[in-house]
């Protein structure tokens, strides 16, 4: 009986481990539901639009590293980006899913950058589980090659000035120098990552290599290009005010454009509100978030297979990065008053813009120069013309929006900080031109696909 | 068996004895009382904080006999509810007549209530102000007037006073001493503005918002705010107010509290129907939200003090998750740039300097941190003949959680986040709770309150608002009662009773001022004076009984009583025994008063003088500390000017060297016939890129022409801490070995006796590490030539920051001693020109220190040589002993090339650091945000629990045992440590100079100080006036001898000669030098 018994289990055992398992199936979905949990956990994390370009770019490199191993289609990015080598070479025999380990890369590097490591450490683990019950050989075996290329990419990412820059001073503010940036109400933060512009680049030969025209020389003279910019964005946002009137008077909800734009693509990821003694904080995904998630739609749209999809992230969040590199130098290299306080102390001591100013100087738009450089890098992937709905800002209580190309997505963000009156016209009209130069500089520098 | 029941049941009654032998006030329960007030806030009335920012402040309490039978009643006032008036019936029990009296209140929201004679018939009338005009609130101020048979009529209209505004509260006194009473009424501010504006807004005026003075005009009243001078613009967010004759003129004066940024008002009374505000020129700082205040005098100089109410936390949980002070690039801002003064989010305790500025204490004094805080009482409530304090507390929702804001209020308002109502309940009740019990404080000598919250009154987790006190059971000592929120109003009563003396006293005066508002009272017992004002308006929304009460603790009989009447005169009471209520009529024959009879004579000591030609003003650069060393505790970079005076082009006068900061020349003044006038110097001119810290003139090449040696310090940049040695008239560069050290001092002596100047160079600090404790340099003069002298024993001394060449051994040899920050004085005995560390034999007791400054001086006149040393004081957030000393960790803990210092400081057994998460972040990203990604997970972990203790045991451990000025006590060549009183205490003593100050036949020392490079955290100590120190027993403060230095950070002093006198040449850092005659010898 009990011999009986045994041979059973033994024989059912056999037949179990001889049964040929499944490859475990990791879809560009997968990928989109990893990227979009590392988005919503930065927006509780409250990251800063350049670290957040960081926490992007870095796990969608480890990601795409590992599908070029052996592809006759995608180019190892080694080489091409600043001390991006010696990625662990992968056996094409070892049995190893480059999807999963790829996907498994982007969440080991994604827990290493964020702060709640518990939210995304819960999210990976119910994968793990499901895929090592799927199939628990190729599981293993992807996840030891991803943690391989994971440990390659830590290293490098540690080399790029990050940490150094922490311990940087903080942006000094004299309060008796006119024209210089002062921290803007209402919570009067201090000046974003000073230092940001001493981070690596990946494929640009420096932060200044796209150092846009200088912006106009400060002036009180109201007859000087300053005081006119600064006018304009005064007038813009007063003429939105009285449109914002209007429609509260005419008991209407058709919101004036202006003002739809403006709040479409405030991308503020940390706007505080104060009541009395009562502040609380209206989060929102970052400018680089919203791209992200345009990728992310311009991938289901057209059905783009995983491969294509890590590789439209990669190139996009490479873009990104370098956008605020390049932004980030400029700032901190003039140091621009933003309007709020030239405009408070020179035109109107109570004008209030209809977005809260962000913590950094003025001069150029982060926006601009963000979305003309992921505009640009769309449009080469997925063409010109490539009509699409938005919807990246629906969690944040705000509605979708249809745009006919990346182009005039970008041109319409690039205006919105206008109407938002956080930026002069300048800031934008060059910014957007800093940005387009160095998408089209990454078009042409990078070597992704193969043919 | 039998016996242990026994035993358990003594033990027992011996348990609450004990409990009951501390136990100062109990609370009479609402059954027995029968008064069952409660402030319930009105939830179906659809209005929260949300809505209306002071919608958690309560309700205001109003003490007082209104049918003269003898026994105090009671008044309410409701924020939604009706208001209620109980009658006191005695032995504890009081009734409702609410309706009868016809005094309920029909605003909708009702905030202060104050009783006062408002028309002069003897009898107390009510009145409540209202918040009217937003949120739909209606109706107005009430005044009711007391019908004299415990009825009122509603008449605030026929006397102008049915405002319809914001109103906080209000005071009735006799502001311009025509026989009536005015009335100032206190307006709030209720849209909160985003952007800090320009201060100057308090100049318009807003009807709602703005504070008003009213006259009484025979029974009208009439606003006079804008011709009497008192702000009432849309910013002012009035929470509190005192009544005080604060610099003791016979005209009451008024202090206003602001919430928010904008300054607190101290409004002087001209005495001639107007005010002078003046709030920046007697007070250094301030309560940043000031709540409630109360003015008393706590230290017996017959000047009233002042306290004002903020909502600092004490507990350390609640303190690291709720939001701080400024950062302080903001405060700069605000301050330089917008206007405001400087204020702090903590009680201030302002001790009032004879009415000519006032020294904040509170952290000193330890009351500084009470939580959120509405009302401050002062009274001798245990009768001691010192004054305690009673802190009304709570909030329901503590709104500036950290957690809250950053973390969880964006996911209650994701979804509605274009709506207008934000939050929803749903929300508010995320919203952490704020339910702390109410604080007392017992009084003690010496500036020193001792908290007995945990032992004088019962803990619970009411809120408490409005707060007033009285002696409601007739036993002689005072009772409290507070208006709290949704809960029943407690009435505390007071068990002193017989344990301890005091004197009660109603005041009778003639005219439509009945009660004697304005009245002062001064108590003498064997020279200690205790001073009283009689004003009924005190803490937060409230007025108390119209009496003045006295401890006197075992005293049985009061030398005298100086009664001063309100139109300046005076009646005198002899030999008042102790132990009764004592009614005292304005006598028909009193004398006027002269009230300079209460001012201190001022001993004519100092006399300023014109400059004499030095024109110098140190400027500080814009450099920041903290802004590349974020973590360190106080800055470095801003401890010049510099000073040396001597002879430089040798005329034999003396001339003066003022060191700059970096970016700025230093600049000489040459003494001429007729004063002092600026030479320049190209050399000089050359090195405006160092900022110098120490110089010292001597004629170091032995040409007989001085030369100048400026040591460079306060590090902004590595490349500007070369010394420079100037020589000869010209002041021609001479050749120094590299010293790139930020130094401190620089002392010169011919330590070897070989007949040339040798130089000591103290060090503080290498180049942006703060904590590295460099060598200090002994530099040996050859010929002219300076070489550094190897000595182990000067490797790593310490941060210093003074040094002293002195014999202290008496061998005939000058020793050296020095100090510094972190380090402990340190003696340096010099051996036929070796020097070998002493401190050990000399100096044994722990008493590390952040010591500032030493001068060797014979204090106890004793004959030996005693050394003063100045330390940081008692006045900040530092806290040091030797169980217990502050400990500041340095290393570069995260292995990033940048060296950081963690400082901690011990509570209640435990370390803590004092950094928030958010400041330790900024440094330590990589190592905290992982570990605590929510404050509350931060809050209240120890120094230990932060950070791994490993890390903590690598690195290097800095100690600090003693905080405290003093002096270093010779016993027979033995040295210990005696602290000066806490006079002394009140700032860090940078400075001291010795020369013979008043014309006597000795040498006295003046010391100065003043500090103002610490982060927010710590506020400013700005209230050292300077102090003469003729011996241990006799010190004078700088108000005492016609002197004022607060609000200056003291850097050097020096005595100048010119034209045969003395002058005492002031250097002070970032503002113009000053300069003051001593008086000459009489020879």
């Amino acid at each position: 009986m009990k011999l009986k018994i045994s041979i059973i289990v033994a024989l059912s055992l056999l037949f179990i481990s001889c049964k040929k398992e499944a490859s475990i199936s990791v879809t560009t979905s997968d990928y989109c539901a990893a990227v979009d949990t590392v988005s919503a956990i930065m927006v509780h994390d409250i990251f800063s639009p350049p670290v957040a370009s960081r926490i992007y770019v870095y796990p969608n490199i480890a990601a795409y590293e590992i599908l070029a191993q052996n592809s006759a289609k995608y180019q190892s990015l080694q080489g091409q980006l600043k001390g991006l080598d010696s990625i662990p070479k992968l056996d094409p025999k070892s049995g190893v899913n480059q999807k999963l380990a790829a996907l498994i890369a982007h969440m080991e590097v994604s827990k290493q950058l964020i702060f709640s490591e518990d939210a995304l450490a819960k999210y990976r683990d119910s994968l793990y589980q499901k895929w090592g019950s799927e199939n628990q050989k190729e599981f293993d075996v992807s996840k030891e090659y991803a943690l391989k290329v994971v440990e390659r990419i830590k290293k490098w990412m540690g080399k790029d000035n990050y940490k150094q820059t922490r311990t940087f001073s903080k942006y000094s503010v004299y309060a008796n120098q006119l024209g210089r940036w002062q921290p803007t109400p209402p919570a009067y933060m201090d000046a974003v990552e000073p230092h940001w512009g001493e981070i690596r680049t990946l494929v640009a030969d420096s932060a200044s290599q796209f150092k846009p025209k200088a912006p106009y020389a400060f002036s009180t003279d109201k007859n000087s290009p300053f005081y006119k910019e600064a006018k304009e964005t005064y007038d813009v946002g007063n003429m939105i005010s009285k449109k914002l009137i209007a429609m509260e008077n005419a008991k209407s909800d058709v919101v004036p454009e202006e003002s739809v734009i403006a709040t479409f693509w405030d991308c503020n990821p940390y706007a505080t509100i104060t009541q009395g003694h009562m502040m609380f904080a209206k989060k929102k995904n970052s400018p680089d978030a919203h791209w992200m998630n345009i990728t992310k739609i311009a991938c289901k749209k057209t059905n783009a297979d995983f491969e294509t999809a890590v590789f439209v992230y990669t190139k996009t969040s490479i873009g990104v990065f370098e956008s605020i590199i390049s932004c980030w130098n400029e700032k901190f290299r003039t140091n621009v008053v933003r309007p709020e306080t030239y405009i408070n102390q020179n035109i109107d001591p109570t004008w209030r813009p209809q977005l809260q100013t962000p913590p950094f100087p003025e001069y150029t738009s982060g926006h601009s120069v963000i979305s003309n450089c992921s505009s640009v890098i769309l449009t080469v992937i997925f063409g010109d013309n490539f009509a699409y709905v938005d919807d990246s800002e629906i969690p944040f209580g705000i509605p979708k929006r249809s745009f006919k190309s990346f182009k005039q997505a970008a041109a319409e963000a690039s205006i919105s900080r206008l109407y938002g009156g956080i930026h002069y016209r300048a800031a934008i009209d060059n910014g957007a031109e800093q940005g387009k130069n160095i998408g089209n500089y990454i078009n042409n520098k990078l070597k992704m696909l193969k043919k | 068996m039998n016996n242990f029941f026994k035993i358990l049941l003594l033990s027992l009654v011996f348990a609450s004895c004990a409990k009951k032998q501390d136990q100062l006030f109990v609370k009479l329960p609402s059954e027995e009382s029968g008064v069952t007030f409660k402030n319930d806030l009105d939830p179906s009335k659809n209005i929260s904080i949300l809505d209306y920012l002071y919608y958690y402040n309560g309700g205001g309490v109003a003490l007082g006999d209104i049918n003269n039978d003898g026994l105090v009643d009671i008044y309410f006032s409701s924020n939604q509810g009706k208001n209620k008036l109980y009658l006191n019936k005695g032995n504890n029990k009081y009734e409702d007549i609410t309706q009868k009296a016809g005094v309920a209140g029909e605003s909708d929201w009702k905030t202060g209530t104050i009783m006062a004679d408002v028309n002069g018939d003897g009898y107390l009338d009510i009145y409540v102000c209202a918040v009217v005009g937003i949120n739909g609130f209606e109706g107005h101020n009430e005044l009711f007037i007391n019908n004299k048979d415990n009825t009122f009529t509603e008449s605030a209209a026929e006397y102008g006073l049915d405002l319809d505004n914001y109103s906080t509260s209000a005071a009735f006194f006799d502001f311009d001493g025509d026989g009536d009473l005015d009335m100032y009424l206190l307006n709030q501010a209720v849209h909160s503005e985003a952007s800090f504006g320009n201060a100057n807004i308090r100049n318009n005026r807003s009807f709602e918002s703005g504070d008003k003075l009213f006259r009484n005009d025979n029974g009208k009243f009439v606003d006079i705010s804008q011709q009497a001078g008192i702000f009432g613009g849309p910013n002012g967010y009035g929470l509190g107010i005192a009544i005080s004759d604060f610099n003791l003129d016979g005209y009451p004066d008024i202090y206003i509290c602001n919430d928010f940024h904008e300054d607190d008002y101290y409004y002087l009374n001209n005495g001639n129907g107007t005010f002078t505000e003046s709030l920046k020129n007697h007070f250094g700082h301030t309560s940043r939200f000031s709540m409630g205040v109360d003015a008393a005098d706590i230290n017996h100089d017959g000047f009233p003090d002042l306290m004002t109410l903020d909502m600092l936390p004490e507990n350390e949980k609640v303190l690291k998750s709720s939001l701080g002070d400024d950062n302080v690039q903001m405060l700069k801002l605000r301050t330089e740039k917008l206007g405001y003064h400087y204020q702090y989010t903590r009680n201030m305790l302002q001790i009032n300097q004879a009415g000519n500025h006032f020294t904040e204490t509170a952290l000193l004094s330890g009351v500084a941190a009470t939580d959120w805080s509405w009302s401050a009482l002062f009274a001798d409530y245990d009768q001691d003949g010192e004054q305690d304090i009673f802190v009304s507390n709570g909030i329901p929702k503590r709104p500036n959680d950290l957690d809250y804001v950053k973390y969880f209020s964006n996911e209650q308002i994701k979804s509605k986040i274009n709506t207008t109502k934000l939050l929803d309940k749903q929300a508010l009740k995320k919203m952490p709770k704020g339910n702390v019990t109410n604080y007392v404080f017992q009084g003690a000598a010496d500036l020193q309150f001792k908290n007995r919250s945990s032992d004088w009154i019962e803990n619970d987790s009411i809120i408490s608002n409005g707060t007033g006190y009285a002696d409601l059971d007739n036993d002689g000592d005072l009772d409290v009662v507070t208006n709290n929120l949704n809960s029943a109003a407690s009435i505390y009563i007071n068990l002193t009773n017989a344990k301890s003396n005091y004197l009660k006293l109603k005041l009778q005066f003639e005219g439509k001022n009945t009660f004697g508002i304005g009245t002062k009272v001064i108590s003498y017992v064997k020279g200690v004076k205790q001073y009283k004002e009689l004003q009924t308006t005190r803490g937060f929304q409230s007025s108390s009984e119209p009496i003045i009460h006295f401890g006197y603790g075992k005293t049985a009989i009061v030398d005298s009583l100086v009664v001063i009447w309100p139109d300046k005169t005076y009646q005198t009471l002899k030999q008042v025994k102790t132990n009764q209520m004592l009614i005292i009529k304005a006598n028909a024959n009193r004398k006027p008063f002269n009230y300079t009879r209460l001012h201190p004579t001022v001993l004519p000591v100092f006399k300023q003088v014109t400059n004499l030609g030095i024109d110098f003003i140190h400027q500080e650069n814009h450099y920041v500390d903290f802004t590349a060393q974020k973590l360190i505790p106080y800055q470095r970079s801003d401890r010049g000017a510099a000073t040396a005076v001597g002879d430089l082009n040798g005329d034999g006068k003396d001339d003066i060297f003022f060191g700059a900061a970096s970016g700025r020349a230093s600049e000489i003044y040459l003494q001429t016939t007729n004063g002092f006038a600026k030479k320049a110097y190209p050399t000089l001119e050359k090195d405006s890129i160092f900022e110098d810290a120490s110089a010292v003139i001597g004629d170091f090449n032995q040409d007989k022409n001085n030369d100048l040696y400026v040591a460079s310090g306060n590090g902004e940049n590595a490349q500007n801490l070369q010394d420079r040695l100037y020589l000869g008239n010209q002041l021609t560069n001479a050749v120094l070995p590299v010293l790139r050290q930020n130094a401190s001092v620089v002392k010169a002596f011919d330590y070897d006796g070989d007949g040339d100047l040798d130089l000591f160079i103290g060090n503080n600090s290498k180049f942006n590490r703060f904590g590295s404790a460099p060598d200090c340099y002994l530099l040996n003069n050859n010929k002219g030539k300076f070489s550094v002298v190897q000595n182990k024993t000067f490797e790593g001394i310490g941060m210093v920051t003074d040094a002293i060449f002195t014999d202290f051994n008496n061998d005939g040899k000058t020793d050296l001693i020095v100090v510094g920050e972190w380090m402990k004085p340190t003696f340096f005995a010099n051996t036929k020109g070796l020097f070998k560390d002493v401190t050990e034999s000399l100096l044994p007791e722990k008493c590390n220190g952040l010591w500032q400054s030493i001068i060797a001086f014979d204090v106890d006149q004793d004959g030996d040589q005693d050394y003063l040393i100045g330390n940081w004081g008692m006045n900040s957030k530092f806290k040091a002993s030797q169980e217990f000393p502050m400990k500041m960790y340095y290393d570069d803990f995260d292995k990033n090339e940048t060296f950081e210092t963690i400082v901690a400081i011990e509570k209640g057994g435990n370390y803590f650091t004092t950094m928030g998460l958010d400041e330790l972040t900024e440094e330590f990203s990589g190592m905290l945000k992982k570990k605590f990604n929510s404050y509350k997970s931060f809050a209240g972990k120890t120094l230990e629990e932060v950070f791994d203790p490993k890390m903590l045991e690598s690195a290097k451990l800095y100690e600090v045992h003693n905080l405290k000025s003093g002096y270093l006590r010779n016993d027979k060549g033995k040295f210990t440590f005696v602290p000066f009183a806490n006079k002394m205490q009140v700032a860090p003593i940078t400075c001291f100079v010795k020369a013979n100050f008043d014309a006597d036949a000795k040498e006295e020392v003046f010391a100065a100080g003043n500090y103002f490079g610490v982060s927010p955290y710590h506020s400013r100590f700005d209230g050292f006036s300077g102090a003469l120190i003729k011996s241990d027993k006799t010190i004078f403060l700088g108000n005492q001898v016609g002197i004022d230095l607060t609000q200056k950070a003291v850097r050097h002093l020096d005595i100048v000669n010119f034209k045969g006198k003395k002058y005492l040449l002031i250097s002070i850092n970032n503002k113009k030098i000053e300069i003051y005659e001593l008086p000459t010898a009489k020879n």
